[in-house]
Protein backbone atom coordinates (compact mmCIF):
# COMPACT_ATOMS: atom_id res chain seq x y z
CA UNK A 1 0.00 0.00 0.00
CA UNK A 2 1.75 3.67 -0.98
CA UNK A 3 1.97 6.50 1.83
CA UNK A 4 3.22 9.36 2.68
CA UNK A 5 4.31 10.44 5.74
CA UNK A 6 5.62 14.24 6.81
CA UNK A 7 4.57 17.06 8.57
CA UNK A 8 2.95 14.62 10.98
CA UNK A 9 0.24 13.68 8.45
CA UNK A 10 -0.11 10.68 7.24
CA UNK A 11 -1.45 9.93 3.63
CA UNK A 12 -2.63 6.20 3.09
CA UNK A 13 -3.95 5.54 -0.75
CA UNK A 14 -6.38 2.32 -0.85
CA UNK A 15 -6.91 0.91 -4.12
CA UNK A 16 -9.22 -1.60 -5.84
CA UNK A 17 -11.82 -3.04 -3.11
CA UNK A 18 -12.00 -3.52 0.26
CA UNK A 19 -14.60 -6.01 1.68
CA UNK A 20 -14.31 -9.15 4.36
CA UNK A 21 -11.80 -11.25 2.29
CA UNK A 22 -9.05 -8.37 2.68
CA UNK A 23 -10.44 -5.76 5.41
CA UNK A 24 -8.05 -7.41 8.17
CA UNK A 25 -4.95 -7.55 5.93
CA UNK A 26 -5.46 -3.10 4.70
CA UNK A 27 -5.82 -2.08 8.38
CA UNK A 28 -2.81 -4.72 9.39
CA UNK A 29 -0.74 -2.49 6.58
CA UNK A 30 -2.38 0.62 7.89
CA UNK A 31 -1.39 -0.25 11.34
CA UNK A 32 2.18 -1.29 10.31
CA UNK A 33 3.20 1.87 9.01
CA UNK A 34 3.07 3.23 12.79
CA UNK A 35 1.76 5.91 14.53
CA UNK A 36 1.08 8.27 17.04
CA UNK A 37 -2.67 9.31 17.91
CA UNK A 38 -2.07 13.21 17.39
CA UNK A 39 -0.89 11.96 14.18
CA UNK A 40 -3.14 13.48 10.99
CA UNK A 41 -4.53 10.73 8.84
CA UNK A 42 -5.44 11.16 5.35
CA UNK A 43 -7.27 8.21 3.64
CA UNK A 44 -7.16 9.04 -0.41
CA UNK A 45 -9.56 6.90 -2.12
CA UNK A 46 -8.75 8.00 -5.84
CA UNK A 47 -7.91 4.47 -6.99
CA UNK A 48 -10.69 2.97 -4.10
CA UNK A 49 -14.01 1.31 -6.22
CA UNK A 50 -15.34 -0.37 -3.18
CA UNK A 51 -16.22 -0.67 0.71
CA UNK A 52 -18.06 -2.96 2.18
CA UNK A 53 -18.89 -2.66 5.79
CA UNK A 54 -16.11 -4.84 7.12
CA UNK A 55 -13.83 -1.73 5.09
CA UNK A 56 -16.25 1.12 7.05
CA UNK A 57 -15.01 -0.58 10.16
CA UNK A 58 -11.38 -0.48 9.60
CA UNK A 59 -11.99 3.15 8.66
CA UNK A 60 -14.25 3.82 11.74
CA UNK A 61 -11.46 2.39 14.12
CA UNK A 62 -8.42 4.43 12.37
CA UNK A 63 -10.31 7.44 13.24
CA UNK A 64 -11.17 6.54 16.95
CA UNK A 65 -7.76 6.11 17.09
CA UNK A 66 -6.72 9.02 15.43
CA UNK A 67 -9.39 11.84 15.59
CA UNK A 68 -7.96 13.99 13.09
CA UNK A 69 -8.73 11.33 10.51
CA UNK A 70 -10.25 12.38 6.89
CA UNK A 71 -11.15 11.03 3.73
CA UNK A 72 -10.21 12.62 0.17
CA UNK A 73 -11.13 11.72 -3.56
CA UNK A 74 -13.72 9.36 -2.76
CA UNK A 75 -15.71 8.16 -5.96
CA UNK A 76 -19.45 8.82 -6.28
CA UNK A 77 -20.05 5.38 -5.49
CA UNK A 78 -17.19 4.98 -2.76
CA UNK A 79 -19.34 8.62 -1.31
CA UNK A 80 -22.91 7.46 -1.15
CA UNK A 81 -21.89 4.42 0.96
CA UNK A 82 -20.17 6.89 2.97
CA UNK A 83 -23.08 8.77 2.90
CA UNK A 84 -26.35 6.12 3.24
CA UNK A 85 -24.45 4.75 6.34
CA UNK A 86 -23.84 8.26 7.98
CA UNK A 87 -20.35 7.81 7.88
CA UNK A 88 -20.52 11.63 5.93
CA UNK A 89 -21.62 13.23 9.31
CA UNK A 90 -19.09 11.67 11.27
CA UNK A 91 -15.75 13.05 9.31
CA UNK A 92 -14.67 14.72 6.94
CA UNK A 93 -15.36 12.80 3.76
CA UNK A 94 -14.90 14.88 0.16
CA UNK A 95 -15.64 13.59 -3.12
CA UNK A 96 -13.33 13.59 -5.82
CA UNK A 97 -13.52 16.36 -8.62
CA UNK A 98 -15.49 14.92 -11.91
CA UNK A 99 -12.73 15.39 -14.58
CA UNK A 100 -13.46 16.90 -17.64
CA UNK A 101 -12.16 18.16 -20.93
CA UNK A 102 -11.53 20.86 -22.66
CA UNK A 103 -10.32 19.68 -25.74
CA UNK A 104 -12.01 21.64 -28.93
CA UNK A 105 -14.22 23.68 -26.53
CA UNK A 106 -14.34 27.40 -27.29
CA UNK A 107 -12.88 29.72 -25.97
CA UNK A 108 -14.64 32.83 -24.96
CA UNK A 109 -13.28 34.70 -22.66
CA UNK A 110 -9.65 35.43 -21.01
CA UNK A 111 -9.00 36.45 -17.49
CA UNK A 112 -5.99 37.72 -15.40
CA UNK A 113 -6.52 34.35 -13.94
CA UNK A 114 -7.37 31.92 -16.20
CA UNK A 115 -9.58 30.96 -19.31
CA UNK A 116 -13.47 31.00 -20.00
CA UNK A 117 -14.22 27.86 -22.57
CA UNK A 118 -17.80 27.04 -23.55
CA UNK A 119 -18.67 23.44 -22.51
CA UNK A 120 -22.05 22.96 -23.95
CA UNK A 121 -25.07 25.04 -24.63
CA UNK A 122 -26.03 25.69 -21.27
CA UNK A 123 -22.52 26.09 -19.17
CA UNK A 124 -18.89 27.10 -19.45
CA UNK A 125 -16.07 26.36 -17.52
CA UNK A 126 -13.37 28.98 -16.08
CA UNK A 127 -10.33 26.80 -15.46
CA UNK A 128 -7.50 28.45 -13.13
CA UNK A 129 -3.74 29.05 -14.57
CA UNK A 130 -2.86 28.61 -11.30
CA UNK A 131 -2.68 24.92 -9.91
CA UNK A 132 -2.84 25.55 -6.45
CA UNK A 133 -6.08 27.83 -7.08
CA UNK A 134 -8.41 25.26 -5.17
CA UNK A 135 -9.08 27.31 -2.00
CA UNK A 136 -8.95 30.35 -4.03
CA UNK A 137 -11.91 28.46 -5.89
CA UNK A 138 -13.93 26.88 -3.52
CA UNK A 139 -14.12 30.83 -1.47
CA UNK A 140 -15.82 32.26 -4.79
CA UNK A 141 -17.55 29.39 -5.26
CA UNK A 142 -19.17 29.82 -1.64
CA UNK A 143 -19.98 33.57 -2.14
CA UNK A 144 -21.49 33.18 -5.45
CA UNK A 145 -23.69 30.17 -4.17
CA UNK A 146 -24.68 32.36 -1.02
CA UNK A 147 -25.59 35.40 -3.03
CA UNK A 148 -27.71 33.28 -5.51
CA UNK A 149 -29.81 31.82 -2.42
CA UNK A 150 -30.17 35.43 -1.34
CA UNK A 151 -31.85 35.60 -4.70
CA UNK A 152 -29.34 38.25 -6.20
CA UNK A 153 -29.55 37.61 -9.42
CA UNK A 154 -26.49 35.84 -10.67
CA UNK A 155 -25.22 32.69 -12.65
CA UNK A 156 -25.92 29.20 -11.31
CA UNK A 157 -22.24 28.48 -9.49
CA UNK A 158 -22.22 24.56 -10.58
CA UNK A 159 -19.28 22.27 -9.48
CA UNK A 160 -15.58 22.32 -9.31
CA UNK A 161 -13.82 20.05 -11.86
CA UNK A 162 -10.06 18.75 -12.46
CA UNK A 163 -8.76 20.05 -16.12
CA UNK A 164 -6.01 17.74 -16.51
CA UNK A 165 -3.82 18.77 -13.74
CA UNK A 166 -5.38 22.50 -13.30
CA UNK A 167 -9.13 22.98 -11.62
CA UNK A 168 -11.77 24.78 -12.73
CA UNK A 169 -15.14 25.99 -11.69
CA UNK A 170 -18.33 25.70 -13.68
CA UNK A 171 -20.70 28.01 -14.35
CA UNK A 172 -24.36 28.58 -16.21
CA UNK A 173 -23.51 30.42 -19.43
CA UNK A 174 -25.54 33.36 -19.53
CA UNK A 175 -26.15 34.81 -23.14
CA UNK A 176 -26.00 38.05 -21.77
CA UNK A 177 -24.77 41.77 -22.58
CA UNK A 178 -22.41 43.77 -20.38
CA UNK A 179 -24.02 47.28 -19.35
CA UNK A 180 -20.59 48.37 -20.53
CA UNK A 181 -21.52 47.15 -23.71
CA UNK A 182 -24.43 48.65 -24.18
CA UNK A 183 -23.52 51.88 -23.25
CA UNK A 184 -20.88 52.16 -25.48
CA UNK A 185 -23.60 51.18 -28.11
CA UNK A 186 -25.62 53.91 -27.42
CA UNK A 187 -24.41 56.37 -24.92
CA UNK A 188 -27.93 57.61 -24.95
CA UNK A 189 -29.11 54.75 -23.30
CA UNK A 190 -26.56 56.21 -19.75
CA UNK A 191 -29.60 57.40 -17.75
CA UNK A 192 -31.97 54.33 -18.45
CA UNK A 193 -28.73 52.02 -17.27
CA UNK A 194 -28.15 54.09 -14.53
CA UNK A 195 -31.69 53.68 -12.99
CA UNK A 196 -31.26 49.82 -13.55
CA UNK A 197 -27.79 49.12 -12.06
CA UNK A 198 -29.46 51.29 -8.78
CA UNK A 199 -32.14 49.03 -8.69
CA UNK A 200 -30.02 45.61 -8.28
CA UNK A 201 -27.84 47.53 -6.45
CA UNK A 202 -30.56 48.33 -3.60
CA UNK A 203 -31.63 44.77 -3.89
CA UNK A 204 -28.13 43.59 -2.88
CA UNK A 205 -28.04 46.49 0.29
CA UNK A 206 -31.32 45.32 1.23
CA UNK A 207 -30.18 42.00 2.06
CA UNK A 208 -28.82 41.31 5.63
CA UNK A 209 -26.33 38.86 6.78
CA UNK A 210 -25.55 37.24 9.65
CA UNK A 211 -22.43 38.44 11.86
CA UNK A 212 -18.97 36.78 10.04
CA UNK A 213 -21.35 35.40 7.45
CA UNK A 214 -19.00 37.71 5.07
CA UNK A 215 -15.81 39.33 5.26
CA UNK A 216 -16.18 42.73 7.28
CA UNK A 217 -15.26 45.65 4.83
CA UNK A 218 -15.12 48.21 7.52
CA UNK A 219 -12.39 46.10 8.79
CA UNK A 220 -10.37 46.33 5.53
CA UNK A 221 -10.63 49.83 5.46
CA UNK A 222 -9.12 50.43 8.72
CA UNK A 223 -6.28 48.78 7.48
CA UNK A 224 -6.14 50.87 4.46
CA UNK A 225 -6.40 54.09 6.87
CA UNK A 226 -3.85 52.86 8.84
CA UNK A 227 -1.52 52.61 6.04
CA UNK A 228 -2.77 55.51 4.42
CA UNK A 229 -1.38 57.37 8.17
CA UNK A 230 2.41 57.00 6.86
CA UNK A 231 1.93 59.01 3.63
CA UNK A 232 -0.10 61.74 4.63
CA UNK A 233 0.06 64.97 7.09
CA UNK A 234 -0.36 62.97 10.27
CA UNK A 235 -3.46 65.12 11.62
CA UNK A 236 -5.15 63.96 8.44
CA UNK A 237 -4.08 60.56 8.80
CA UNK A 238 -5.65 60.47 12.62
CA UNK A 239 -9.30 62.08 11.41
CA UNK A 240 -8.89 59.67 8.66
CA UNK A 241 -8.56 57.13 11.25
CA UNK A 242 -11.10 57.91 13.86
CA UNK A 243 -13.84 58.68 11.08
CA UNK A 244 -13.24 55.14 9.92
CA UNK A 245 -13.31 53.49 13.08
CA UNK A 246 -16.27 55.43 14.10
CA UNK A 247 -18.37 54.43 10.70
CA UNK A 248 -21.42 51.97 12.19
CA UNK A 249 -21.40 48.20 11.75
CA UNK A 250 -24.20 47.06 9.53
CA UNK A 251 -25.16 43.64 8.69
CA UNK A 252 -25.82 44.88 5.07
CA UNK A 253 -24.83 43.13 1.72
CA UNK A 254 -21.96 44.81 -0.70
CA UNK A 255 -21.11 43.59 -3.76
CA UNK A 256 -17.67 45.09 -3.78
CA UNK A 257 -16.98 46.06 -7.52
CA UNK A 258 -20.08 47.58 -8.94
CA UNK A 259 -19.93 48.64 -12.33
CA UNK A 260 -20.85 48.40 -15.69
CA UNK A 261 -18.52 45.41 -16.52
CA UNK A 262 -19.81 43.15 -13.89
CA UNK A 263 -23.64 44.22 -14.74
CA UNK A 264 -25.13 42.00 -17.65
CA UNK A 265 -28.14 41.94 -19.85
CA UNK A 266 -30.26 38.94 -20.81
CA UNK A 267 -33.42 38.99 -22.32
CA UNK A 268 -34.24 42.00 -20.49
CA UNK A 269 -33.38 40.66 -16.65
CA UNK A 270 -30.34 42.40 -15.52
CA UNK A 271 -28.16 39.73 -13.96
CA UNK A 272 -24.48 40.07 -12.00
CA UNK A 273 -21.27 38.91 -12.46
CA UNK A 274 -18.36 38.57 -10.35
CA UNK A 275 -19.23 37.87 -6.77
CA UNK A 276 -15.54 37.32 -5.39
CA UNK A 277 -15.29 40.98 -3.59
CA UNK A 278 -19.25 40.13 -1.58
CA UNK A 279 -18.69 41.86 1.74
CA UNK A 280 -20.45 42.94 4.59
CA UNK A 281 -20.87 46.87 5.86
CA UNK A 282 -22.00 50.45 5.57
CA UNK A 283 -23.34 51.07 2.10
CA UNK A 284 -20.99 53.75 2.05
CA UNK A 285 -18.13 51.44 1.20
CA UNK A 286 -20.24 50.49 -1.91
CA UNK A 287 -20.29 54.11 -2.89
CA UNK A 288 -16.39 54.52 -2.49
CA UNK A 289 -16.06 51.48 -4.58
CA UNK A 290 -18.23 52.96 -7.91
CA UNK A 291 -16.55 56.06 -7.03
CA UNK A 292 -13.09 54.63 -7.56
CA UNK A 293 -14.32 52.68 -10.65
CA UNK A 294 -15.97 55.39 -12.59
CA UNK A 295 -14.45 58.61 -11.28
CA UNK A 296 -11.00 58.28 -8.94
CA UNK A 297 -8.89 56.02 -11.22
CA UNK A 298 -9.36 59.24 -13.90
CA UNK A 299 -8.30 62.06 -11.48
CA UNK A 300 -5.00 62.42 -13.54
CA UNK A 301 -5.23 60.55 -16.60
CA UNK A 302 -8.90 60.84 -18.38
CA UNK A 303 -8.26 57.93 -20.68
CA UNK A 304 -7.70 55.00 -17.61
CA UNK A 305 -11.34 54.60 -17.43
CA UNK A 306 -11.52 54.22 -21.75
CA UNK A 307 -9.14 51.35 -21.46
CA UNK A 308 -10.95 49.84 -17.99
CA UNK A 309 -14.92 50.27 -18.92
CA UNK A 310 -14.56 51.65 -22.69
CA UNK A 311 -16.15 54.80 -21.76
CA UNK A 312 -15.20 57.70 -21.52
CA UNK A 313 -14.22 59.74 -18.67
CA UNK A 314 -17.37 62.35 -19.01
CA UNK A 315 -19.55 59.42 -19.30
CA UNK A 316 -18.38 57.58 -16.48
CA UNK A 317 -18.50 60.85 -14.38
CA UNK A 318 -22.40 60.96 -15.61
CA UNK A 319 -23.01 57.27 -14.71
CA UNK A 320 -21.84 58.15 -11.23
CA UNK A 321 -23.79 61.24 -10.85
CA UNK A 322 -26.68 59.34 -11.67
CA UNK A 323 -26.30 56.43 -9.89
CA UNK A 324 -26.25 58.83 -6.79
CA UNK A 325 -29.35 60.29 -8.04
CA UNK A 326 -31.75 57.19 -8.52
CA UNK A 327 -30.25 55.68 -5.49
CA UNK A 328 -31.01 58.91 -3.33
CA UNK A 329 -33.99 59.52 -5.03
CA UNK A 330 -36.17 62.10 -2.70
CA UNK A 331 -33.28 63.58 -0.79
CA UNK A 332 -31.82 66.95 -1.40
CA UNK A 333 -28.55 67.92 -3.68
CA UNK A 334 -26.93 68.80 -0.24
CA UNK A 335 -27.36 65.13 1.07
CA UNK A 336 -25.94 63.59 -2.26
CA UNK A 337 -23.01 65.90 -2.43
CA UNK A 338 -22.05 65.07 1.10
CA UNK A 339 -22.42 61.57 1.02
CA UNK A 340 -20.20 61.81 -2.41
CA UNK A 341 -17.26 63.75 -0.60
CA UNK A 342 -17.23 60.82 2.28
CA UNK A 343 -16.80 58.25 -0.83
CA UNK A 344 -14.25 59.68 -2.43
CA UNK A 345 -12.27 60.89 1.10
CA UNK A 346 -12.85 56.69 2.02
CA UNK A 347 -11.55 55.82 -1.98
CA UNK A 348 -8.56 58.32 -2.07
CA UNK A 349 -7.40 56.93 1.44
CA UNK A 350 -7.64 53.42 -0.26
CA UNK A 351 -5.77 54.57 -3.56
CA UNK A 352 -2.73 56.20 -1.59
CA UNK A 353 -2.54 53.13 -0.29
CA UNK A 354 -2.71 50.89 -3.19
CA UNK A 355 -0.50 53.33 -5.43
CA UNK A 356 2.26 53.61 -2.79
CA UNK A 357 2.39 49.80 -1.19
CA UNK A 358 0.35 47.63 -4.39
CA UNK A 359 1.47 49.30 -7.67
CA UNK A 360 4.68 51.06 -6.59
CA UNK A 361 6.10 54.84 -6.75
CA UNK A 362 8.14 54.12 -9.67
CA UNK A 363 5.26 52.66 -12.17
CA UNK A 364 4.80 55.07 -15.05
CA UNK A 365 2.49 57.71 -13.62
CA UNK A 366 2.39 56.29 -10.20
CA UNK A 367 4.06 59.54 -8.70
CA UNK A 368 1.64 62.10 -9.94
CA UNK A 369 -1.56 59.76 -9.21
CA UNK A 370 -0.62 59.25 -5.41
CA UNK A 371 0.51 63.08 -4.86
CA UNK A 372 -2.88 64.27 -6.30
CA UNK A 373 -5.17 60.97 -3.85
CA UNK A 374 -2.96 62.35 -0.97
CA UNK A 375 -3.37 66.16 -2.09
CA UNK A 376 -7.22 65.29 -2.43
CA UNK A 377 -7.30 63.90 1.22
CA UNK A 378 -5.28 67.07 2.98
CA UNK A 379 -7.33 70.04 0.82
CA UNK A 380 -10.18 68.23 1.31
CA UNK A 381 -10.59 67.30 5.04
CA UNK A 382 -12.14 69.73 6.87
CA UNK A 383 -15.30 69.42 4.39
CA UNK A 384 -16.18 66.35 6.42
CA UNK A 385 -17.14 65.44 10.01
CA UNK A 386 -18.29 61.85 9.32
CA UNK A 387 -17.64 58.98 6.59
CA UNK A 388 -20.78 57.46 6.47
CA UNK A 389 -25.08 58.45 6.36
CA UNK A 390 -27.96 57.81 7.71
CA UNK B 1 -42.24 24.75 -22.22
CA UNK B 2 -45.79 25.05 -21.20
CA UNK B 3 -47.01 24.93 -17.78
CA UNK B 4 -50.50 23.05 -16.43
CA UNK B 5 -52.02 24.61 -13.26
CA UNK B 6 -54.78 23.45 -11.21
CA UNK B 7 -56.18 25.54 -8.61
CA UNK B 8 -58.17 23.49 -6.35
CA UNK B 9 -59.34 25.78 -3.25
CA UNK B 10 -56.53 27.11 -1.07
CA UNK B 11 -53.68 24.29 -3.15
CA UNK B 12 -52.40 25.19 -6.29
CA UNK B 13 -50.28 22.67 -8.20
CA UNK B 14 -48.00 24.01 -11.22
CA UNK B 15 -46.91 21.40 -13.78
CA UNK B 16 -43.69 22.79 -15.82
CA UNK B 17 -43.49 20.44 -19.23
CA UNK B 18 -40.18 21.05 -20.69
CA UNK B 19 -37.02 23.02 -20.11
CA UNK B 20 -36.96 26.16 -17.68
CA UNK B 21 -35.11 29.04 -18.77
CA UNK B 22 -34.98 32.88 -19.59
CA UNK B 23 -37.37 32.41 -22.49
CA UNK B 24 -39.79 30.13 -20.53
CA UNK B 25 -39.16 31.76 -16.86
CA UNK B 26 -41.08 34.68 -16.96
CA UNK B 27 -43.91 33.27 -18.17
CA UNK B 28 -43.80 31.39 -15.46
CA UNK B 29 -43.24 33.73 -12.99
CA UNK B 30 -46.42 35.54 -14.05
CA UNK B 31 -48.52 32.31 -14.14
CA UNK B 32 -47.94 31.70 -10.32
CA UNK B 33 -47.35 35.15 -9.50
CA UNK B 34 -51.19 36.26 -10.46
CA UNK B 35 -52.64 33.42 -9.17
CA UNK B 36 -51.19 32.76 -5.71
CA UNK B 37 -53.08 35.14 -3.73
CA UNK B 38 -55.08 32.83 -0.79
CA UNK B 39 -53.20 30.05 -1.75
CA UNK B 40 -51.92 28.20 1.46
CA UNK B 41 -50.34 25.13 -0.51
CA UNK B 42 -48.26 25.61 -3.76
CA UNK B 43 -46.69 22.53 -5.75
CA UNK B 44 -44.48 22.55 -8.64
CA UNK B 45 -44.48 19.27 -10.42
CA UNK B 46 -41.23 18.76 -12.43
CA UNK B 47 -42.10 15.47 -13.34
CA UNK B 48 -41.41 16.41 -16.91
CA UNK B 49 -38.97 19.59 -16.60
CA UNK B 50 -35.53 18.35 -17.63
CA UNK B 51 -33.96 21.27 -16.63
CA UNK B 52 -33.48 24.78 -14.88
CA UNK B 53 -31.67 27.69 -15.87
CA UNK B 54 -30.55 30.42 -13.18
CA UNK B 55 -33.43 32.68 -14.17
CA UNK B 56 -35.97 29.10 -13.50
CA UNK B 57 -34.18 28.87 -9.82
CA UNK B 58 -35.13 32.46 -9.21
CA UNK B 59 -38.96 32.12 -9.72
CA UNK B 60 -39.46 29.12 -7.32
CA UNK B 61 -36.62 31.27 -5.01
CA UNK B 62 -40.07 34.12 -5.67
CA UNK B 63 -42.55 31.70 -4.87
CA UNK B 64 -41.00 30.41 -1.55
CA UNK B 65 -40.50 33.58 -0.30
CA UNK B 66 -44.10 34.52 -1.01
CA UNK B 67 -45.38 31.46 0.43
CA UNK B 68 -43.05 32.21 3.94
CA UNK B 69 -45.40 34.39 4.29
CA UNK B 70 -48.71 32.73 3.48
CA UNK B 71 -48.40 28.66 3.79
CA UNK B 72 -45.87 26.45 2.13
CA UNK B 73 -44.27 25.00 -0.86
CA UNK B 74 -43.00 22.15 -2.45
CA UNK B 75 -41.43 20.84 -5.51
CA UNK B 76 -42.18 17.01 -6.60
CA UNK B 77 -40.83 14.50 -9.36
CA UNK B 78 -37.34 16.32 -10.24
CA UNK B 79 -35.19 14.51 -12.12
CA UNK B 80 -31.82 13.14 -11.51
CA UNK B 81 -30.31 16.53 -13.58
CA UNK B 82 -32.41 19.08 -11.88
CA UNK B 83 -31.93 17.45 -8.03
CA UNK B 84 -28.21 18.17 -8.64
CA UNK B 85 -28.84 21.47 -9.61
CA UNK B 86 -30.55 22.28 -6.52
CA UNK B 87 -28.50 20.21 -4.27
CA UNK B 88 -25.31 22.35 -5.63
CA UNK B 89 -26.97 25.95 -5.86
CA UNK B 90 -27.99 25.32 -1.97
CA UNK B 91 -31.37 25.22 -3.00
CA UNK B 92 -32.12 22.15 -1.42
CA UNK B 93 -31.89 23.79 1.83
CA UNK B 94 -33.54 26.50 1.19
CA UNK B 95 -36.80 24.26 -0.87
CA UNK B 96 -39.42 21.49 0.39
CA UNK B 97 -38.24 18.89 -2.19
CA UNK B 98 -40.59 15.68 -1.87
Amino acid sequence: MKHTFENNTLTVYLAGRIDSSNAADVEKEILDIGFAPDVKVIVDMQDLEYISSAGLRVILRLKKSNADTEIINACSDVYEIFDMTGFTELMSISKAYREISVEGCEIIGEGANGLVYRIDADTIIKVYKNPDSLDEIHNERELARKAFVMGIPTAIPYDVVKVGNLYGSVFELLNAEGFAKLLIEDPSRSDELAKESVEILKAIHSTHLKPGELPDKKKTAIRWAEHTKAYVDPAVGDKILEMMKAIPDTDTMLHGDYHIKNIMKQNGENLLIDMDTLAMGHPIFEFAGIFMAYVAFSSVDRDNVKGFLGIDYECAVQFWKSTLKYYFEGKDQAFIDDVEKKAAMICFTRLVRRTAEKVGLDKPGARAFFEYCKNYLETNIDTVDSLYFE
Amino acid sequence: MDITKEINGSKMTVKINGRLDTNSAPELESEVMENIEGIEELVFDLSQMPYTSSAGLRVFLKAQKQMNKQGSMSVIGACEDVLEVFEITGFSDIINIA
